[in-house]
């Protein structure tokens, strides 16, 4: 039996037999979910692709890039799902290094927008390491933390999972990229609320990172930065500069009304109004197209998916397991928060994709390990019951 | 028991802290809907409406730039409207940029390498329009104006173009204005300058740019979903239109010495050229020419790289004014320094003669007297008129090199005259000070002799030397000079820019009335050939420097006139020779002339100053010696 073999050394020795046993604790519920959002990707990609003029099967077609992006998904959750993720344990270290690795990489060679290095070229194809280095982080995270369940109560254990994230989180903030720093502080945090930690320790953190924000503010962030992360406040105040985008977003959800004006009819879309249309500004042209219930019907699906996954992470009785899925919600409702909420103008612009529905290649990917290593803790959790 | 953890017991995960999670998934989801529900169905924003239709801005609103008048109020700049193309980098596509930019290279008939390069160099701001082409033919910026689908981003903006009726008669002075660049608009961004637009560059354009252009208004427009303006709402804030400026220059006088520097150019096949004409009572410059020269609307219609290049690469410097921005040898006309110096410190006086030779030996070298005889014993009006090398090689040995330094300083050699036009070079008077600091070695005596006769290190730009003898004509006061007289408000206040003084020379009224005689003698003499035969009197001095290598088996040399002519010039009979004229203090015209390169028979700067005074003058008999002009056969 070749898809479960993979896992066939440890801890058990699975059979032929128990493989239909096996795969009736996969999330069915969890993959329909994702792959619903996934429909609304492309749906997004496809209207993208056809306002702005590009044939579909263009190479320059948006659609078709995210169609193949698609199917790698699909093969990678497959693969994630059939693969015993207690490996994962054995090569926590290693997968640690290789997380690194990626991110240096990418501030070597990384190309971006305006002298930053975000993405590394493959096969004239641009990947976002640091989406995969997320998942990576969740890993490693949950070895550390679930080795250790238990015995969270002190400072050590914060410590320690600080120590972990630093590296990748300065790295990723050089690039410099904001957003995805923030996401990897979201999952510490989360990681270590949802294993156990002294909730004293988690508050003494809390108060130091607010207390370190006058700092951060004054020293650390570039003006630009500043500026987009001030500009939600008053969209209107810089109507040509940052406030631009935020304006533009707003007109084009606003203009959905209840059921929107119609996959590929958004005037902000044709017209080019919105910039970054293609990435972190693709909710407003949804919510444009769809109008409010095709935004809502989203915005349930992640919901959804949040509770298949907070799901999968109660029922393991592996700790890495839960706290595995812990991080993987948390990146996921972080992500969604942050990106709905900058589009509809109560968050900051950090540039932080939203899963499923932004068309980049490395979020879907990481998505798609980080689902198919959850289904791949499901189904490796029944043996009790033979 | 668990089988993980090597069979410790595993605590159950929280079911608190998985409901906290889970609360917080249902609060963040039901915010989002609460707000998306406010804007999209409850119309929170303002915007909605706007979407398909259009959208309010405040815009800058340009002020009318002033214009620039000649002393009699010709008007010598206008302000014409144009069809600009402009992009706004944040309304074009990426996946679409190619195609726009192609389309628009075919439509407007530019390369769209340019087009790209406008775009790519904007620093500022993505939502900043870009100008990438300008006076684009208004037929071609109707139909973009029409085909906004096919070309997002573009717009056709109606901009102001600088019209410089004379054209290339006073590009030097006027300059022209052009697209700002990146670094320019981040220095003068907080003056409320604008990516898209227009600078003032060189001459009068930029030197009085703060004045010309006034200030920036705000008004509030309606766009269109394609960021079209549609129409002006109201006006926030009146701009201020840019004062004009009415120049010291005389457009006919600057006709006429072109025409003579254009005349004695051809005449002697002179590759460049500089004629200055100044009144020596205020400093007012009245004509200022320097050839080649380009014009200056290649520059406001928006100049093609390659005509740019062309500029560039020409030898002559046409884009340099040579009057002001190069320095230069000034040869013999420096002997005014020396001369005005050994008087005024008493080493001689107006009837002390010196012994002039063939030539002098001075530590194992030569310096040669220019006609290879000296000219006997001569006083200061014998050595100044003949324009003796060793009179002032002995002159300036008497006053040493500092000295001799401090009276070329007096008469504001070394230093920018300072005048209202960018780019002025200072020109050198070599010291001991100066030698050390530049070169760290003291004089040699032999450099104390060169810088007596203005070759050596001595270097000074045309006009320091005009500058120079304008004190002298008047009596030993240095104005600044300036070319620019009035400005004048767009309310009509006049404010007169009143001569300044840059200082006084330092000596008695009685050593420049030697010095004026003395220059006077060079004409009377005929060392100026018939210059004395025309019915004006003249003073003056000319000049022959060597400079460069002696790459063609001689040294290359230019050839230098600067003279004056007193207030009521006409020659009298109780005044034949003009010697109570040139005694006055009065002048009111003084010129300089240089021949850049003028391997001639004679002095080819003195020529083309004789044929200026005949056409200012209008004198109508023609003293022109063009057998003067004549190559010297090597």
């Amino acid at each position: 039996m070749s898809i479960v073999s993979t896992g066939a050394s440890r801890p058990d020795r699975w059979t032929a037999a128990r493989v239909s046993v096996v795969w009736r604790a996969f999330d069915l519920q969890l993959a329909v979910y994702a792959g619903t959002l996934l429909v609304f990707g492309l749906a997004m990609a496809y209207s993208n692709t056809v306002t702005s003029g590009v044939g579909i099967l263009d190479g320059a077609s948006v659609f078709l890039r995210a169609l193949m992006w698609t199917a790698i998904a699909l093969a990678v959750f497959l693969v994630a799902t059939a693969f015993d993720y207690h490996w994962l344990k054995t090569f926590a270290w290693p997968l640690y290094l290789i997380q690194i690795g990626l991110l240096v990489i990418t501030l070597a060679i990384g190309s971006g927008v305006g002298g930053s290095s975000r993405w590394v070229s493959i096969f004239g194809l641009q990947f976002q390491f640091s989406e995969l280095a997320k998942v990576l982080m969740i890993v490693v995270l949950a070895n550390y933390l679930g080795s250790r369940i238990g015995r969270l109560g002190s400072l050590w254990a914060l410590l320690g999972a600080g120590i972990l994230a630093g590296p990748p989180f300065v790295l990723v903030l050089l690039q410099p990229d904001l957003g995805t720093a923030l996401v990897f502080g979201a999952i510490v945090v989360t990681t270590l609320f949802m294993s156990g930690a002294s909730l004293r320790w988690l508050g003494v953190l809390g108060a130091s990172a607010v207390a370190a924000f006058p700092f951060v503010w004054t020293y650390v962030l570039a003006d630009y930065q500043k500026a987009r992360l001030t500009a939600f406040l008053n969209p209107l105040a810089d109507l040509q500069g940052t406030g631009y985008q935020l304006a533009q977003a707003q007109i084009a959800i606003g203009s959905g009304g209840w059921f929107g004006i119609g996959l590929t009819n958004s005037s902000q879309n044709t017209l080019g109004l919105l910039p970054v249309q293609d990435t972190d500004f693709v909710f407003a042209i949804l919510g444009e197209e769809l109008g409010f219930v095709g935004a809502v019907v989203v915005l349930a699906l992640f919901v959804a998916l949040l509770w298949r996954v907070l799901v999968a992470g109660w029922r393991s009785k592996d700790p890495f397991g839960t706290i595995f899925a812990s991080g993987v919600a948390a990146m996921l409702l972080f992500q969604l928060v942050v990106n709905v909420g900058m589009v509809i103008g109560i968050m900051p612009i950090t540039g932080i994709p939203l899963p499923f529905i932004s068309h980049g290649g490395a979020s879907l990917i990481s998505i798609a390990l980080a689902l198919g290593i959850l289904e791949s803790i499901n189904i490796r959790q029944r043996r009790a019951e033979w | 028991m668990n089988p993980y953890l090597d069979g410790r017991p595993v605590p159950a995960p929280s079911r608190l802290r998985f409901l906290v999670f889970g609360l917080a998934v249902v609060l963040a989801a039901g915010a989002l809907s609460t707000r998306l529900f406010a804007i999209q169905i409850g119309g929170a924003m303002p915007y909605t409406a706007l979407a398909a239709t259009t959208r309010t801005v405040v815009e800058p609103l340009p002020s009318t730039r002033g214009v620039i008048f000649d002393r009699n109020g010709k008007p010598l700049v206008s302000n014409t409207a144009s069809y600009s193309v402009k992009i706004r980098p944040a309304d074009l596509p990426e996946s679409r940029r190619v195609q726009v930019v192609n389309t628009l290279a075919a439509l407007v008939g530019e390369d769209p390498a340019s087009i790209n390069v406008a775009l790519d160099s904007n620093t500022g701001s993505s939502y900043d329009l870009v100008r990438v082409a300008q006076d684009v033919d208004p037929r071609v910026a109707g139909l973009i104006a029409e085909s906004s689908d096919a070309l997002p981003g573009v717009q056709v903006v109606v901009d102001t173009r600088r019209d410089y009726v004379l054209g290339p008669l006073l590009s030097q002075v006027l300059g022209y204005t052009a697209p700002i660049s990146g670094p320019e608009l981040s220095s003068l961004k907080d003056q409320g300058y604008l990516p898209d637009d227009l600078l003032g560059r060189t001459g009068v354009e930029s030197e009085y740019e703060s004045v010309l252009r006034g200030q920036y208004g705000l008004q509030t427009v309606e766009r269109d979903a394609a960021g079209r303006d549609i129409q002006v709402l109201r006006t926030d804030q009146p701009p201020i239109a840019g004062s004009s400026v009415k120049l010291s220059i005389d457009v006919h006088q600057q006709q006429l010495a072109q025409q003579a520097l254009q005349w004695g150019m051809k005449t002697a096949g002179l590759k460049r050229g500089v004629v200055i004409v100044m009144n020596p009572q205020t400093g007012e410059i009245l004509a200022l020419v320097s050839l080649p020269t380009y014009d200056d609307n290649l520059f406001s219609q928006g100049i093609s790289p390659s005509e740019y290049q062309a500029l560039l690469n020409n030898p002559q410097k046409p884009l340099v004014d040579h009057a002001i921005s190069d320095q230069y040898p000034p040869g013999s006309t420096y002997k005014l320094v020396a001369g005005t110096g050994v008087l005024a410190d008493g080493k001689i006086t107006a009837s002390t003669r010196i012994r002039t030779a063939g030539s002098l030996s001075l530590g194992g070298f030569r310096f040669n007297d220019w006609n290879g005889r000296g000219f006997g014993l001569c006083n200061i009006y014998c050595g100044f008129g003949n324009s003796s090398d060793t009179f002032f090689y002995q002159a300036a040995a008497m006053l040493g090199i500092d000295r001799h330094g401090y009276w070329g300083k007096q008469y504001g050699f070394g230093a920018p005259t300072q005048i209202d036009l960018p780019n002025e070079a200072a020109g050198t008077v070599p010291t001991n000070q100066w030698k050390l600091d530049t070169l760290g070695l003291p004089i040699y005596p032999g450099e104390v002799y060169l810088a007596g006769i203005g070759q050596g290190y001595v270097q000074v730009t045309p006009l320091q030397l005009l500058n120079a003898y304008c004190a002298l004509a008047n009596g030993g006061t240095l104005y600044k000079p300036h070319v620019v007289d009035q400005i004048i408000a767009p309310d009509g206040t006049v404010t007169n820019i009143d001569p300044q003084v840059l200082g006084e020379v330092n000596t008695s009224q009685k050593v420049l009335a030697i010095m004026r005689r003395a220059a006077r003698n060079t004409v009377v003499i005929r060392h100026t050939y018939n210059l004395v035969d025309l019915p004006i009197v003249i003073a003056g001095k000319t000049g022959t420097a060597e400079f460069g290598s002696g790459a063609r088996g001689h040294l290359a040399f230019h050839t230098w006139f600067v003279g004056f002519v007193p207030k009521n010039p006409w020659k009298t009979l109780s005044d034949p020779n003009g010697w109570k004229a040139v005694a006055r203090t009065d002048s009111p015209l003084a010129v300089l002339v240089l021949a850049f390169d003028s391997n001639t028979r004679g002095n080819a700067a003195t020529e083309i100053a004789k044929y200026f005074f005949q056409l200012h003058f209008n004198i109508k008999k023609d003293y022109r010696r063009p057998d003067l002009l004549r190559k010297v056969s090597n």
